[in-house]
């Protein structure tokens, strides 16, 4: 689904990542670690298309598509997701319009017609209901006022209205207490097909307990230095990233 | 020739009286205000006064097809052709007529103008305790090219009685043309008024516009201001508190492109103690477009324990797009709650990459980030049709199809 190949990119001159390479089949779930200032934001950015980044070498490759020859939106409609690491808040808009516009762009650019208000209530409640998500949430301006773990509870909200094929959670658990955490890590369980995919950007151990990868890669400045199954998440919580960035 | 021949050439014909041949004359003497003065310091009529206009309006007939087009679609309308009353409603405890001649105290010398020489506008008697369900529709359409019209308004609503109203001045000459507009409105004891203008005429026109409103005690009055159209928009919008527990509110939207212009002044006068004052002006400029906001706020050394407040914000879309804004309070009274604030910005990139990765395109996302911004003041819009039409003006005016509401 996902292929990167070689990539160099950075903002203003100074390059982030440093030659990443990276393969992510449908219904696979990759976690990608690594300690503070690594580039692993940088990579998600890059992928959805944020245009403080330049792309200096290398491909991203979607579903036989180079991404990088596309807008934001246009990734989004071909089924790219990024959850934010700080979903931004915009006042004035509610959660439901602002969730109604983005599924009717995508549909649009997709050809279809908007969905009926009543399908579209009725699979607004029908995720919210997968998220825990109270009543009311949908006519709160978006993010304004929301906490950490609200925020990324809407995230996930927005996700599973859009359906994506891949789905990129950038440090989703930060903010998330324990109990918000399983509901989040259960809504995206939920949300996995054999046809999607998912790429988990974590600091810790304990999101992956939830979601479970079938690949871990560690990066560090700017590259993958070292990649293996969900036991190598284990060993990076007992003993850090010294003893693999020391070699 | 120019506006103040054309005027000078119809006031001949015209038999005044001996009160408006001087205010005439004074406003003759005094001519139109140039932008060395204070209050027109960012507002230059020019271009105007330069111009030819047509003082005589023909009479010419309009098809219902027509009205329909420009109305709201509610259903009790009022409606001028070319200055004349073509049609008004029956409603309970509601006197509606054609022009009635009064006096009041002139702010500046437009309305002096407007006070010697308008023969046309609508008065409006509530009587007391009436509350009037529906909104009332006033729409004053012009057929005559190249006019100069002036309508001279009046509504007095009674002791504890309700009432909302729509204003739409709409040019169908399509030619340059001037409306100088006044609108005199007393909230009695105890009334609820709203006033809502769509100022959304077509891209050749002129309007001065003042609007001044007296409330006594207890009474609420809101007046939302909706510019969309227009070539060239000043309104004068003065509220004078002379009872205690008013509410005066106001609010506006500017949404301008190409070379528009508005001009939104307004003035509050707290007179006397235990009143409030809100007022939310949100201006949003493409193109090269100029907007103006003056906002002042008096508060008289009776008033005390007001609680006046007062935002101005604007969003510039495009690098040659303009504001001036001005609060200006002057608070006599010692124990007071007065703030204000004004902002001038763009739209915020992080926002619109969120947006954009949602799948909404960069056209889209802006319009969704232009609506949030005013939303405040369309959400606020308590008459349905008021509400969606904002919403479809503004999404036409972004160049974007996207429904709003929900």
């Amino acid at each position: 689904m996902l292929k990167i190949k070689n990539l160099k990119a950075g903002i203003e001159e100074v390059q982030i990542l440093k030659g990443i390479n990276l393969e992510v089949k449908a219904g696979e779930v990759h976690a990608i670690m690594g300690p503070n200032g690594s580039g692993k934001s940088t990579l998600s950015a890059v992928i959805a298309g944020k245009e403080d980044y330049e792309v200096e070498d290398g491909s991203v490759d979607f579903l036989g598509e180079d991404l990088m020859d596309l807008d934001p939106e246009e990734r989004a409609h071909k089924g790219v997701f990024l959850s934010f690491q700080y979903p931004v808040e915009i006042p004035g808009i509610s959660v439901s319009n602002f969730i109604k516009t983005s599924l009717a762009e995508k549909r649009k650019a997709l050809g279809l017609d908007p969905l009926p208000a009543k399908d579209l209530l009725k699979m607004m409640r029908e995720k919210m209901e997968l998220l825990s998500i109270k009543k009311g949430y949908l006519s709160r301006n978006m993010n304004e006022g929301f906490s950490g773990g609200e925020k990324k509870r809407n995230e996930i909200f927005q996700m599973a209205m859009l359906e994506p094929k891949l789905s990129i959670l950038d440090e989703t658990d930060s903010g998330l207490d324990i109990d918000a955490l399983r509901i989040v890590a259960n809504g995206v369980n939920k949300l996995r097909t054999k046809d999607n995919a998912t790429i988990v950007i974590t600091h810790y151990q304990r999101l992956l307990e939830h979601i479970v990868p079938d690949f871990v890669h560690v990066l560090h400045e700017g590259r993958i230095i070292k990649s293996g199954g969900k036991e190598l998440a284990l060993e990076l919580e007992k003993r850090g990233y010294d003893w693999i960035t020391k070699n | 020739m120019g506006l103040i021949d054309n005027l000078e050439k119809y006031a001949q014909h015209q038999n005044l009286s001996k009160d408006k041949r001087v205010m005439f004359d004074s406003f003759i003497k005094k001519g139109f205000p140039t932008t060395s003065d204070e209050e027109w310091k960012y507002t230059s009529l020019k271009k105007v006064v330069k111009s030819d206009y047509n003082l005589l309006l023909e009479h010419t007939e309009i098809e219902n097809s027509v009205i329909n087009k420009y109305s709201l679609g509610v259903e009790d309308k009022i409606v001028f052709v070319d200055g004349n009353l073509v049609y008004s409603p029956e409603i309970k405890g509601v006197h509606i007529s054609g022009f009635s001649d009064f006096d009041c105290r002139n702010n500046d010398v437009i309305s002096k103008l407007n006070s010697a020489l308008a023969k046309s506008g609508f008065t409006i008697v509530v009587e007391k305790n009436t509350v009037v369900e529906n909104p009332i529709e006033i729409l004053f359409f012009n057929l005559t090219k190249n006019s100069f019209s002036q309508y001279r308004n009046r509504i007095t609503v009674g002791e504890n009685s309700e009432i909302k109203i729509i204003e739409n001045i709409q040019d169908l000459s399509k030619s340059s043309t001037l409306v100088n507009h006044f609108t005199h409105v007393s909230c009695n004891k105890n009334t609820k008024v709203e006033y809502n203008k769509i100022q959304n005429n077509c891209k050749d026109s002129t309007l001065i516009d003042c609007m001044n409103i007296f409330q006594k005690q207890d009474s609420v009055c809101e007046v939302n201001t909706l510019i969309f159209g227009g070539d060239f928009t000043r309104n004068n919008l003065n509220f004078e508190q002379n009872g205690t527990n008013c509410e005066s509110n106001m609010n506006g939207i500017s949404l301008l492109d190409g070379n528009q212009f508005a001009d939104n002044h307004t003035f509050v006068d707290h007179k006397t103690a235990h009143c409030r004052s809100n007022e939310m002006y949100k201006g949003i400029y493409l193109g090269k477009s100029k907007g103006v906001f003056n906002g002042k706020i008096m508060v008289r050394q009776d008033a005390q324990k007001i609680d006046a407040f007062q935002s101005n914000n604007n969003l510039l879309l495009s690098d040659n797009s303009t504001i001036d804004s001005k609060p200006q309070l002057e608070i006599y009274a010692d124990d007071v709650k007065c703030s204000h604030g004004c902002t001038i910005g763009q739209l915020d990139n992080e926002a619109l990459f969120y947006m954009r990765s949602r799948g909404v395109g960069i056209s889209e996302a802006k319009a969704v980030l232009t609506y949030a911004f005013a939303s405040e003041v369309i959400e606020n819009l308590s008459i349905p049709e008021l509400k969606n039409l904002s919403q479809r003006l503004l999404a036409h005016k972004l160049g974007v199809d996207l429904d709003f509401s929900l």
